[in-house]
């Protein structure tokens, strides 16, 4: 299911991780050793966004913005995006990220 | 803003450095093998990070609350195992943990 | 006496208290209620998250990093103190209170810092 992703324009690379942070799976141009990085990355980053939407929500008394159902940190040419626990980058120039984010949603929740 | 030199005074100081409002390095001060410009590099960078997340906390938590004296945030620091880092006001200075003063470091950044 | 209480009894101190990285309990003492106390651990939780996550990418970058593992953070306000120390955290009015004895009780209470957040 997660290589699906791989399909896409532009997506460069996909990974898979358990809520724990451990490394499930990862395909794409990268070894592996760099994909377990992305996965560790994206467990962290994942739950720092978790812990300031909270705050979000927290502060501004409204509701709508927790959990948060995913993240997305675009540079200048690539992108990293994740869904629950599917983290994917991808070329900013080859992609529609929207497509991209579809596609994650429906294989993060397969 | 304070002077790097100056800060490389303060007891068990192993670097000092200033940084821009992004994070990027200015300026360093080194006097350890281990630390160079690209840690510091980051190091700014984070510091600038958690100052932005700490103002977000002081401004949220002085509305919520109604309690004064959270805002503005004027100084971020990092713990480490043997190192901590005192940061403020686009400058920063790296102690061993050993003998840290962190008043002292403020008092030097505040200057 | 525990590290919290003894905490909140230093003059300047506001409250002390801890909370677990899970996020599902907190404990505190001092003068918050139990609303603002859980609003604290929140915070207070999330950002140690961020500075785990931040020291452990740095210490990439250095071999001998000396931030890994991290044992705590302080932010510095207007006239409040936040200092935090593995999953305990202690509010001060830094005008009444030193954070120099406060960070050195909290870090010799505590100890070396665990590199697994539960």
């Amino acid at each position: 299911m997660l290589k699906k992703l791989l399909i896409l324009n532009g997506v460069m690379a996909v990974a898979q991780f358990r809520d724990d942070g451990a490394y499930v799976e990862g395909y794409g141009a990268m070894p592996e050793e760099e994909l377990v990085r992305l996965t560790h990355f994206a467990h962290d980053y994942k739950r720092m966004v978790q812990g300031n939407v909270d705050q979000l929500s927290m502060f501004a008394q409204v509701n709508g913005w927790t959990p948060p159902g995913g993240w997305i940190v675009r540079g200048p040419a690539m992108t990293v995006c994740s869904i629950s626990n599917v983290v994917a980058v991808v070329n900013n120039n080859e992609t529609s990220l929207t497509e991209v984010m579809k596609e994650m949603n429906e294989v993060a929740h397969y | 803003m304070a002077n790097l030199d100056d800060l490389m005074k303060l007891n068990g100081a192993v670097a000092a450095f200033s940084y821009t409002d992004e994070g990027e390095l200015t300026e360093s001060r080194i006097e350890d093998d281990s630390l160079n410009n690209d840690v510091l590099d980051m190091l700014a960078h984070m510091c600038v990070a958690n100052t932005a997340i700490a103002t977000m906390q002081a401004r949220g938590w002085q509305k919520l609350t109604g309690m004064e004296g959270f805002y503005p945030v004027e100084g971020f620091a990092l713990m480490g195992l043997e190192w901590s880092a005192v940061t403020n006001n686009h400058v920063g200075v790296v102690l061993k943990n050993d003998g840290a003063d962190y008043e002292a470091a403020y008092q030097a950044l505040h200057s | 006496m525990s590290l919290i209480s003894e905490l909140a009894a230093t003059p300047g101190v506001l409250a002390a208290g801890e909370y677990s990285f899970r996020g599902d309990r907190f404990h505190f003492e001092g003068d918050m209620d139990d609303e603002l106390a859980r609003m604290a651990s929140i915070m207070c939780r999330a950002t140690s998250m961020g500075v785990h996550m931040q020291a452990d990418m740095m210490s990439q970058f250095a071999e001998k990093c000396g931030w890994v593992p991290v044992r705590g953070w302080m932010v510095k306000e207007k006239n409040y103190s936040v200092c935090v120390v593995a999953n305990y955290f202690c509010f001060l009015d830094h005008n009444n209170a030193s954070v120099n004895d406060v960070v050195n009780k909290m870090q010799a209470t505590l100890g070396e810092p665990g590199i697994d957040m539960v």
